[in-house]
């Protein structure tokens, strides 16, 4: 079952301090000299853009949350502080953090409800809240209705315009900075990598332990408090909330803002809103024409690159970084030449460094039949008297369809075992069941004796399961060791806020380090994934399942798409893999299956029909007339 | 009385919905992309059979036959240019919500232009069939509305027919089921793009000029329209047109009954209040795991 991604692949990690800086400087000196005139004002007003963005760029772009929430949040940050100041009269920097707590605080509730629903229908459920919310605005008379809200005070009480002007430019400048800040310190982290992950695959992430809907929710209350910061800004910058801030042409602008300048760079949605609303500023046509303006220019910039403008600014860097005669020569040929260049050394698999050692790639490696006698395997598998997995009469049921029945298996804590049967027999329901991925409608799945039937795919992990699956889900941007760290992290029981002050990152990399030294992979770390043969992605999810040191690996069709040579180093690694753990292998490839098994189950329409050694299974007429057709 | 009314004020604007949603997942089988724009095609036609007729005097059947062939034109250069970079150039985007930003795009191009061209005023096509509502046994039906569903019908209907008994329409399926295997087989996918993009430009054009005359459009009207049929699609999984027609029907019958019963001035937001409820509460009954997973 292919997932059609609802974006491409993410390329660019977000370094923190760098751009912080470069706000805090240029937008402070900017404020300072030009303040008091046009530019000055219209810079501020897409500062308070900017922190809308950058907080979508986190939900939105790097974590693939597509929830249309953000004007709905900035106009109630708007609104509210508006209606403070007015009603009570508190200051604007006293209602700022009011007005984002209480924000959080209905995200947080609207959240739990919303982030439910992933991919298309969290974007369809949540395309309706500036509906809503434009309908009740326009309707309530006590927030000015369709005319809008003023209020009395400004960001900064200064007595000169000149005071209120300067000092509110550099409050949002501020603001800005924080919210760069926060957004980039988070992607950078451990729970960073989390959100990569989310972003690649919601159910590879949610299986390698990472706890989606908690995150989905952080994300979404994030993007929320950003947005309600950025309409806070507004408010007490342009002295004025519109009607208009909260209807869905709002929500548009913000997405175009971000579309343009770059949804997968944090730097990218502050120059998104930047180019914006200076081009609305630069000319009154451009102004009036704005829908036109937007229009061309967000099909323009998608087209040329679909990074959007930071993505440009990056190819154009490393372009001319390549052309500079003093380039450092190994950074400049990965970062011009890209794919083609990778492609050239991708001679440097992790075959290069020999599977552990053990495998050579001509010679065939031994037959299963040789291996029963070896030593170590009949060892673990006959010492171990306890199961570790234990399926008992699962059945599940799609409408009326029945897809498997009744099926029961155990397996001891150490071996590799098959998992056969023709297409659509169950192999894959029947490893999502025991993965998580898939409730059973009958049936019991138990751990070392424990009740896993209801727990969730990351509670699962926790325990000791881990897997990968028929299509290839790695983190596309990211290196070797990152992907494979994805399922070292130590982060998933906190939260997204922890992660301002520090990241272990470092401590994850470490072992997904020693993983990979482990499959032989040691070669590859720093190569980016998407520029890897298929054989050596395999590998790195391979290597990526192991990591965490699983007592069970489900492996979903590791083989398919792999050459003869490189099935037989694959089996290589499985029949050592085995040695060590608990292995459930579903494979259509039946030589590979017989010679790295040491007992084989097979399914047939939803039906365990057959359960013996590979000897059998050679020789089982069962096997040969419902797998070879003969 | 009042009941019967509003469901057949209901029936007149579902119909749009529905007709919108029949074409936006119609043309999302074929090319995967979610087209944000077709109401704003509905928008350009009404606006533009006015100007011409209204303010440059050109005779009515002329205004209509020059608005759509031009409407054609456009989205067939659109198709021809950005369309064809977008999704088979060299640097084709990935992901349906990537491509989805290329139709939002259009949107704002062609409100932005309906904008420069027709001023912000609220204006509406002449009214194609004049005269009173007909009433019969208290129940009002304005004749724009007989048309806007004479058209659903049979735009519908020759749709239906299209896709279930032509080889075109065999074509469309699969390369509905499975792009790849279909352009494996020899169907032009891209042509079908092309040809069912174009299409619904044009029958949304055509609804707008039917429909204006009740409602009366400005140049931001479109974007709702959009919207509406767009979740109404949505709630077909954006791959079943018979479920967007029922769920675009039943939209416009809600949207009635909210506004006469519950409240003029808060009943679409109560509208969209339920509707988001619904996907909330049975996204893998609307289809919407489909539409994400191929």
């Amino acid at each position: 079952m292919s997932r059609v991604p609802l974006f491409g692949p993410s390329s660019r990690v977000p370094r923190a301090l760098g751009p912080t800086a470069l706000i805090i400087v240029a937008g402070g000196l900017f404020v300072v000299i030009w303040g008091q005139q046009y530019a000055g004002s219209v810079f501020v007003l897409s500062a308070c853009y900017a922190i809308v963005t950058a907080g979508m760029a986190v939900q939105i772009g790097f974590s693939q949350q597509i929830a249309f929430s953000q004007s709905v949040f900035m106009g109630a940050g708007a609104y509210g502080v508006a209606l403070l100041n007015t009603h009570f009269g508190w200051p604007v920097l006293v209602c700022t953090p009011v007005v984002m707590a209480g924000s959080g605080v209905a995200a947080l509730l609207l959240g739990a409800v919303v982030t439910r629903a992933s991919g298309l229908a969290l974007a369809v459920a949540t395309l309706m809240l500036p509906l809503i919310a434009v309908g009740y605005v326009t309707s309530a008379q006590y927030l000015g209705g369709a005319v809008g809200q003023s209020m009395p005070g400004t960001l900064w009480p200064g007595s000169s315009s000149a005071a209120v002007a300067v000092g509110g430019g550099l409050v949002v400048v501020a603001f800005l900075a924080v919210a760069v800040f926060v957004a980039a310190r988070v992607l950078t982290s451990d729970i960073g990598l989390e959100l990569f992950a989310l972003g690649a695959d919601e159910r590879t992430a949610a299986s390698m332990g990472i706890r989606t809907p908690r995150r989905k929710l952080e994300l979404f209350v994030l993007g929320c408090v950003f947005a309600s910061l950025g309409g806070a800004a507004y408010a007490g910058t342009q002295q004025f909330v519109p009607e208009t801030l909260v209807d869905p042409t709002a929500e548009l602008a913000l997405l175009i803002m971000l579309f343009i300048g770059g949804r997968r760079s944090i730097i990218g949605a502050v120059i998104g809103a930047l180019v914006i609303q200076y081009l609305q500023g630069a000319s009154s046509w451009v102004s009036v024409n704005i829908l036109v303006v937007e229009g061309v220019l967000l099909t323009v910039v998608l087209l040329v690159d679909p990074e959007g403008l930071a993505g440009i600014l990056a190819t154009t860097a490393s372009w001319l970084r390549a052309r500079a005669p003093i380039a450092f020569p190994a950074r400049a040929a990965a970062g011009a030449g890209g794919v083609a260049a990778a492609a050239a050394v991708s001679a440097v698999t992790w075959v290069g460094a020999g599977v552990a050692g053990e495998a050579e790639s001509d010679s065939p490696p031994p037959k299963r039949g040789d291996g029963a006698g070896d030593p170590t395997v009949a060892a673990s598998s006959a010492g171990t008297t306890s199961a570790l997995l234990t399926v008992a009469k699962v059945g599940k049921d799609y409408g009326g369809l029945t897809v498997l029945h009744d099926v029961s298996l155990t397996l001891p804590a150490r071996g590799l075992f098959g998992l056969c049967g023709p297409n659509g027999a169950g192999k894959s329901t029947l490893l999502n069941v025991i993965g998580g991925s898939v409730p059973p409608s009958r049936g019991q799945v138990a751990l070392r004796g424990a009740d896993i039937t209801r727990k969730p795919p990351h509670e699962r992990f926790y325990l000791g399961v881990s897997r990968t699956f028929q299509a290839v889900h790695l983190i596309k941007g990211r290196t070797v060791l990152d992907n494979v760290a994805v399922s070292c992290l130590a982060s998933h029981h906190s939260s997204i806020v922890t992660r301002i002050g520090r990241s272990r990152l470092a401590q994850a990399r470490a072992e997904a380090s020693r993983a990979l030294d482990d499959l032989g992979l040691a070669g590859i770390k720093d190569r980016e994934v998407s520029s890897l043969t298929l054989e050596a992605q395999r590998m790195v999810e391979l290597a990526r399942a192991m990591a965490p040191g699983p007592s069970l690996l489900l492996l979903d069709e590791p083989a398919s798409g792999l050459s003869e040579d490189q099935r037989h180093r694959l089996a290589a690694t499985l029949q050592q893999l085995g040695t060590r753990t608990c292995v459930l292998l579903v494979e259509h490839d039946l030589d590979l299956v017989a010679q790295v098994s040491e007992r084989i189950f097979v399914l047939s329409e939803g039906r365990l029909v057959f359960d013996g050694d590979p000897a059998t299974f050679r020789a089982s007429p069962i096997v040969t007339s419902l797998l070879v057709g003969l | 009385m009042k009941l019967g009314n509003l469901i057949i004020a209901g029936i007149v604007t579902g119909s749009i919905y529905a007709t919108f949603a029949v074409c936006v997942s119609v043309w999302y089988r074929v090319s995967n992309i979610l087209n944000l724009a077709v109401g704003d095609f509905a928008m350009v036609g009404a606006l533009s059979v006015d100007n011409l007729y209204r303010v440059r005097g050109l005779p009515l059947p002329a205004a209509i036959a020059c608005t759509l062939v031009v409407v054609a034109i456009f989205a067939w250069l659109y198709d021809m240019v950005v369309l064809r970079l977008a999704a088979d150039g060299r640097g084709r985007a990935e992901g349906i919500v990537l491509t989805f930003f290329f139709t939002f795009a259009l949107s704002f191009f062609i409100d932005g232009v309906a904008k420069m061209l027709f001023g912000t005023d609220v204006h509406a096509a002449p009214a194609l069939w004049n005269g009173q509502a007909i009433a019969v046994a208290n129940l009002h039906v304005d004749r724009a509305g007989i048309l806007v569903l004479a058209c659903a019908v049979l735009i519908g209907g020759m749709f239906w027919l299209y896709i279930r008994y032509t080889l075109g329409g065999k074509a469309l399926e699969a390369s509905g089921e499975n792009a790849v295997g279909a352009r494996i087989v020899g169907i032009d996918t891209r042509r079908y793009r092309r040809l069912i993009f174009v299409a619904t430009a044009v029958i949304a054009a055509i609804f707008g000029i039917v429909e204006s005359p009740i409602t009366g459009y400005t140049y931001l009207s479109g974007a709702t329209i959009s919207l509406t049929g767009f979740i109404a699609a949505a709630y077909g999984g954006f791959r079943k047109p018979g479920r967007a027609l029922i769920a675009g029907l039943s939209i416009g019958i809600l949207e009635a009954l909210l506004g006469g019963y519950v409240s003029a001035e808060y009943g679409d937001t109560v509208m969209y209040a339920i509707l988001a409820a619904l996907v909330l509460a049975w996204p893998r009954g609307l289809g919407f795991e489909s539409a994400v997973s191929g």
